[in-house]
């Protein structure tokens, strides 16, 4: 009787356990970002904020744009875009904007995105934002990481200069790592914890874009 | 808690291959067919097969677990040396599936100038079908647990996975149409839209679960009463054996010979016993078998239909078409993307033609694990059930626990505790 009971239980855990490490798995994006970021520093050395320029797909930009109206059909200017930005990152602040930054492993918060604006390229639409610190800080080891925990977004770092530092002390010295190209492929980044667990919750922060920033 | 389960499996792999030594003992010892059980040769190729599938699960999980410990710390890799991109099954379902999503947006794109990409269009767009479907959401595991639950065939749960799918492209097709299409809506108001759809999806997908278990629990509870009342006497037995052989001490004390016989007739009783043990489950087996076999030809043909106390209300079609509606109204993120897109490039059609053959490619997949998930139930029960005559309840309580993953799915996703793969509006 008790058995019984026990195998079968057994047999659900085994279950949930496959059907929640699969489907942690197999989350994939709809989105794909190419990012560029910039590390703003104050003239005395403290870190103030991060700049970012998000360029979006092809498909999600056109999606984006999608019921918009803008004063010439097809071309869109800032102006146009203006509102669509100021939604952009008002929702962004549900996501903590995607971008997680520690100094010397403490977790710095962000204040709201400051000038921002959107942009169409031919390479899609581009947005741009800044984010401050509630404080700026002087830190020996900065860690920028931008991800999408559930993975709905792909953010990339663009190939060339992704990161920029603007206004460091010549001392500092930039790191970054990324998830190679195509992070998709990145699975294996996975530890055994996220699978036992079953929590995708962060499942994105194997797709992590780590930017590390040593001021010795 | 993993290797827990792992040795529960193993353990019931161990007991199938005991009950077949028996099985085929007792066919050799040239009992009635009836009482053995039917295309014996047939059944252990299929149980084998089963089992792979069963082992591939788990195996998944190793596979990637192994790649993270094969691959330690591939950030700080040096430059030169090539990442290893095989990210294990996973890791190429994933890099497929991104590969074809980026190449739908540039043969849509194509398409404007030269017509033939379409074809290319609808090729990829059925191949992101079949990869994307393995990610999270598309019902999956809302039609298997459902499949489960339920005394259902492996061909309902294949035509229950096609008119879901069918139903999701419908459903992306229909809020494109009108929104952007007709309405002319922002992207915004699009995506608000499938929130409250997803929403929607997420209630009924916990009612629909709650139903099940209710109905499921009652089930469990019945078959759990009868074994109960039989775990009764079969204690009581036990006590009347331990005062029997307390008896039987006393009085063998001075005579040898007497205990001698008495542990004799004790093992043969013991052998007699087992004997009647191994008949008894494989005589009820057969028997089982057979009434199952007369319930599938009176009442439903072909498809098993359900059993008169599981659900009323005439044809299981209407049941079945509750799971299409709970998980065919939230469309794939992925499908509306492709449609809006194919809109603003003026090619609107080719962007429906692609939707519905994208839901063909998940309808393939879910399919696939749907069956794996019926027959994974056929085999737990051929394994764990058929010995010791718990077959009903183990029957029973995999459909309660199937059940409760349906609702557990619901609330969790409603909760947004399992937001595999949230809609995300920005």
């Amino acid at each position: 009787m008790n058995n019984v009971i026990r195998r079968l239980i057994g047999l659900f855990t085994l279950l949930a356990v496959s059907f929640g490490g699969i489907a942690a798995a197999i989350a994939h994006p709809h989105v794909f970002v190419a990012a560029r970021s910039e590390m703003l520093y104050a003239p005395d050395g403290t870190i103030t904020g991060v700049r970012h320029a998000w360029t979006f797909d092809d498909m999600f930009s056109t999606y984006a744009l999608q019921g918009l109206a803008s004063k010439t059909p097809g071309i869109y200017t800032r102006e146009d875009l203006a509102p669509l930005a100021q939604t952009n990152v008002e929702s962004l602040k549900e996501y903590a904007f995607f971008t997680f930054a520690k100094a010397d492993g403490k977790k710095q918060r962000f204040n709201d995105p400051v000038d921002y604006y959107l942009e169409k390229t031919d390479t899609g639409l581009t947005l741009h934002f800044t984010l401050p610190f509630k404080a700026p800080f002087s830190t020996k080891q900065l860690v920028l990481e931008v991800y999408d925990p559930s993975y709905f977004i792909d953010f990339s770092l663009e190939k060339t200069d992704p990161i920029k530092l603007v206004g460091a002390p010549a001392s500092c010295k930039m790191g970054i790592q990324r998830p190679s190209d195509g992070g998709a492929a990145k699975a294996q980044t996975m530890n055994e914890d996220t699978f036992m667990n079953g929590d995708n919750s962060n499942f994105g922060a194997m797709f992590a874009n780590k930017v590390t920033v040593d001021c010795p | 808690m993993i290797r827990g389960s792992i040795a529960t499996l193993s353990a019931v792999i161990a007991r199938s291959t005991r009950d077949k030594a028996i099985q085929s003992s007792l066919l050799a010892s040239g009992l009635p067919r009836r009482f053995a059980p039917r295309n014996d040769g047939e059944r252990m190729p299929r149980s084998a097969a089963l089992l792979c599938c069963a082992l591939l699960l788990p195996l998944l999980i190793a596979d990637a677990s192994l790649h993270h410990a094969l691959a330690q710390n591939p950030f700080g890799a040096p430059k030169g040396v090539p990442d290893s991109q095989v990210g294990g099954i996973i890791g190429w379902l994933l890099a497929k599936q991104s590969e074809f999503y980026r190449a739908i947006s540039a043969t849509i794109r194509a398409a404007k100038s030269d017509g033939s990409a379409v074809w290319t269009l609808l090729g990829i767009s059925f191949l992101y079908g079949i990869f994307h479907a393995a990610g999270p959401g598309h019902g999956k595991a809302v039609i298997s647990s459902y499949l489960v639950a339920n005394e259902e065939t492996a061909r309902r749960g294949i035509v229950l996975s096609f008119v879901s799918a069918l139903m999701q492209s419908l459903v992306a097709v229909l809020i494109v149409g009108i929104g952007a299409w007709l309405l002319n809506v922002t992207a915004r108001t699009m995506c608000s839209t499938e929130r409250v759809v997803e929403i929607a999806s997420y209630g009924l997908i916990a009612a629909f679960g709650a139903r099940l278990v209710w109905i499921k629990g009652r089930g469990f509870l019945r078959a759990l009463r009868p074994s109960l009342a039989s775990a009764g006497p079969q204690l009581a037995v036990a006590h009347a054996t331990a005062h029997a052989h307390s008896h039987g001490h006393a009085h063998g004390h001075d005579d040898h010979q007497h205990r001698h016989d008495h542990g004799r007739a004790q093992a043969h009783a013991h052998t007699a016993h087992a004997e009647a043990h191994a008949h008894a489950p494989v005589d009820a087996h057969g028997h089982g078998h057979h009434h199952a076999h007369d319930e599938h030809c009176d009442h439903c043909g072909h498809s098993h239909g359900p059993t008169p106390d599981q659900l009323a209300g005439p044809g299981g079609w209407t049941r079945g078409l509750s799971a299409v509606l709970t998980v065919g109204i939230r469309p794939c993120s992925g499908a509306i993307l492709v449609l809006v897109f194919a809109l603003a490039q003026g090619l609107f059609w080719a962007g429906i033609a692609a939707t519905f053959v994208m839901g063909l490619g998940t309808a393939i997949t879910v399919a696939t694990i749907a069956v794996i998930a019926v027959s994974a139930k056929g085999l737990a029960l051929r394994l764990v059930g058929s010995r010791d005559g718990s077959g009903a309840l183990i029957m029973r309580g995999i459909e309660l626990g199937a059940a409760a993953i349906v609702l557990v799915f619901g609330v969790g996703l409603l909760l947004g505790y399992l937001g595999t793969e949230p809609v995300r509006c920005f």
